[in-house]
């Protein structure tokens, strides 16, 4: 039972792992996803014991309630985080029109070279708060039209 | 996907999810089930609603609007139970009634501590769930908006070919 | 009532959460909340500084059995530091003018999780309310909605969640292995049972709150987060949040896992010195002012690493008393650095001066006791790395100055007058700290004697 339980953490993990390393936003929450239950899964091989279910002790050996109530806890945050996440890629793709990081970044960086250029930040694509040129002050300074961005 | 049987069965469905949920929230104290799967239970039964008839389902339900409020109104209840000792004199979440002590009853359910904090969560996990599942069907009709702002805006910018 | 500051966060959360924090009436009243609950604190602490640590078991459960909640004076050091940060944070946020109505009700969740974090005596606990903490911090991440703010949020909630998992499942393993969740319990079993099992938990919660602090080689979702954000959410990510990583390790390290610790002491003598440099020579190299300042936050935790690797009582005084500093360090410069101002410039060179560590500001102190530490340990290799830590961030510092204060200026307007009264005001409280260290030094000796003693009760 044990070897059962930690190879389903491993492959939980790894899964989890793997999937993060992805460009694709939403694979990526999978595999957060993924490792969250791998450790709900170990959480609950912590307290591993054969007995009855603990709601109404009977006599018998019961098992470690606390490590289920302690899952259980951990799966509503778990549940929680994901849920988060997935409306913060959800508002990436009503910006972007794609989940992908890369392309994130490129508009990020688009975004960084069009207002060194010109000055003006495009109203359409929110622009960084500042750009990475070197100069002095301009890569400290907000851009004069921050206002104009919301 | 959306037959008549599927639409019927639906809302045929809704009120008696709703009561399987009502029945797991108070049968929890001697038998399995809380209010935390209670309000999963009630949540899908939306979720069914809006898989069937579609996004904008629940905004037609009546009092599905005010459905995210109680997600307040049960943490302010949960924390209730949590601080209301502690301003008598007890520790925090101290049981009501105390042990040995029988609880008034109404039927077969008991009024304790427990319970009402279990209809906190479950008010917290039902308007979380319905929350979360109506905002994302309204934010489902400003997406189209939305779409075609920025492809216009791509178009006008002459870099079309990175909408992926 | 020694619940009463979670009592105040925790409803004033609920009920902020339901108004619009975009109107100035409802900002007001958050801050009155959280100031009401850092007064509750206060007074708390006062309580605990004349009696000892306070204990309550949640339930009326026995001791060991039901959810303890333990309050010594480590617990109220970091609590305070981490309000008041909150607190000027949030001023400072509402004299600019709020954008997102969830604002106010974050900063009070993510107050009410820390003081939750350092409140609780149980270690199942403690990773809720440290979830409850980086939730508002996940979400406060992408405050301001820019794609550089999504991007950056999305790598602060992947990192971040990443050394949440490890943590739990840290505190599985230590339930596993000892049979306890609580402190107290997990601490007097720890001697009693196979050693090397409690090594590789201690590896993993060391890693889990190095995620947390930005140290060296976890650093790297730092200077995206902190470059990506608002003003006052980085203050808020570095001088209060980030308090969680160094009270976890100097919690789990120094109170439950002391042995462990010193079996490890090497390991972060090596990353803290590397962190130190590091964070310095990039902070050198770096042009804007938020990414300066970000891998100098690395460079400071290293200093953190160092104390505790030294350990010791004298060690753990360290490791507290810069914590404290450089939470406060942190938290005006990066308000500071977003504005505009000769009050805001001294203010911020007494800040810089702080983190270089030159007199009469905070962080002479923060340099001197760890300089003490060390030459009581007796290893000079520390003292000079001290040093060359210390004139590598004067480097940066003035550069930093420099170019935001002395040669830019004319064209941009000066900045509000509220936000500039609530940096000058952490500016005084630095060098007032530094000026008259004793009831810090006292406090952070009472914290020490009530983790490292052997009797809780003074």
């Amino acid at each position: 039972m044990i070897l059962a339980l930690s190879l389903g953490v491993a492959v939980l993990f790894g899964a989890g792992a793997y999937l993060m390393l992805k460009h694709d936003l939403i694979r990526l929450i999978i595999g957060m996803v993924l490792i969250s239950n791998a450790a709900n899964l170990f959480i609950m091989s912590a307290g591993l014991t054969n007995g009855a279910a603990p709601i109404y002790p009977l006599g018998d050996e019961t098992t470690d309630p606390l490590v289920q109530a302690m899952t259980l806890t951990a799966i509503v945050i778990s549940f929680a985080v994901t849920a988060l996440v997935l409306s913060l890629a959800y508002r990436v793709y009503v910006s972007h029109l794609s989940v992908d990081i890369r392309e994130l970044s490129r508009a990020e960086e688009m975004q960084a070279d069009r207002d060194d250029e010109v000055g003006q930040p495009d109203p359409e694509k929110l622009g960084a708060p500042y750009t990475d040129a070197e100069g002095d002050r301009r890569t400290v300074a907000q851009p004069p039209n921050k206002e104009a961005q919301r | 996907m959306t037959t008549e049987l599927y639409k019927v069965s639906a809302r045929i469905l809704l009120l008696p999810t709703l009561l399987v949920a009502l029945g797991v929230m108070v049968k929890g104290y001697a038998d399995p089930g809380d209010g935390f799967s209670a309000g999963v239970i009630a949540a899908l039964a939306f979720a069914l609603q809006l898989m069937v008839f579609g996004p904008g389902e629940l905004d037609r339900l009546p009092l599905i609007r005010y459905v995210p409020y109680a997600v307040f109104l049960g943490l302010i209840i949960s924390l209730l139970t949590a601080f209301v000792p502690s301003v008598m004199g007890q520790t925090l979440f101290t049981h009501w009634p105390p042990a040995g002590d029988s609880a008034p009853r109404f039927g077969t359910l008991e009024f304790i501590t427990a319970v009402a904090f279990d209809v906190g969560v479950f008010l917290i996990v039902f308007g979380f769930g319905v929350g979360v599942l109506s905002s994302f069907a309204r934010a489902e009709g400003r997406m189209r908006t939305s779409e075609e702002r920025v492809a216009r805006a791509r178009a006008a910018e002459g870099e079309a070919g990175n909408t992926t | 009532m020694m619940e009463l500051p979670l009592g105040i966060l925790w409803f004033g959360a609920v009920i902020v959460a339901m108004l619009d924090g975009t109107r100035r009436r409802n900002a007001v009243l958050s801050i009155v909340i959280l100031a009401s609950a850092l007064v509750s604190t206060l007074v708390l602490g006062a309580d605990v500084y004349r009696n000892g640590t306070q204990e309550m078991v949640v339930g009326g459960w026995e001791q060991g059995v039901g959810i303890s909640l333990r309050i010594d004076t480590l617990g109220i050091i970091f609590a305070v530091l981490s309000q008041a940060v909150l607190l000027a944070a949030l001023v400072f946020e509402t004299a600019n003018g709020i954008k997102a109505r969830i604002f106010p009700a974050l900063v009070l969740f993510m107050g009410l999780g820390l003081t939750g974090v350092f409140f609780t005596g149980d270690a199942f606990n403690f990773y809720v309310f440290f979830e409850i903490a980086m939730i508002s911090a996940y979400v406060l991440a992408s405050y301001g909605e820019t794609p550089r703010q999504f991007r950056s949020a999305f790598i602060f909630i992947v990192v971040n969640l990443l050394g949440s998992m490890l943590f739990l499942i840290s505190i599985a393993a230590l339930y596993h292995t000892t049979g306890r969740l609580d402190m107290v319990g997990i601490k007097a079993q720890v001697p009693l049972v196979a050693e090397s099992p409690i090594v590789l938990i201690s590896a993993t919660i060391f890693v889990a709150f190095g995620v947390k602090l930005g140290l060296f080689p976890f650093h790297f979702w730092l200077p995206a987060v902190y470059t990506g954000t608002r003003a006052s959410v980085v203050a808020i990510l570095s001088g209060a949040l980030a308090n969680i990583g160094s009270y976890g390790l100097i919690r789990f390290g120094a109170d439950v896992l002391p042995r462990e610790l010193e079996f490890g002491a090497p390991v972060l003598l090596i990353l803290g010195a590397v962190s130190i440099v590091y964070g310095g020579v990039q902070s050198i190299s770096r042009h804007s002012a938020n990414e300066v300042l970000a891998y100098s936050s690395i460079g400071q935790v290293g200093y953190i690493m160092v104390a505790l690797a030294i350990g010791g009582e004298a060690g753990v005084f360290a490791a507290i008393l810069y914590t404290v500093i450089n939470g406060l360090n942190k938290a005006l410069l990066f308000l500071a650095v977003s504005m505009r101002g000769w009050l805001v410039g001294t203010a911020f060179a007494i800040g810089a001066f702080s983190v270089a560590g030159v007199p009469p500001a905070a962080g002479f102190l923060g340099k001197l006791v760890l300089f003490q530490a060390a030459i009581e340990d007796g290893s000079w290799a520390i003292v000079v790395l001290v040093l060359l830590g210390g004139g590598l961030s004067f480097l940066y510092m003035f550069q930093l100055y420099r170019r935001r204060f002395w040669i830019a200026g004319e064209e941009e307007e000066e900045s509000a007058h509220l936000p500039q009264v609530i940096v000058v005001g952490m500016a005084v409280g630095l060098l007032l700290i530094g000026l008259w260290p004793q009831p810090l030094l006292e406090l952070a000796d009472q914290a020490v004697l009530g983790i490292m003693g052997t009797d809780t009760a003074p």
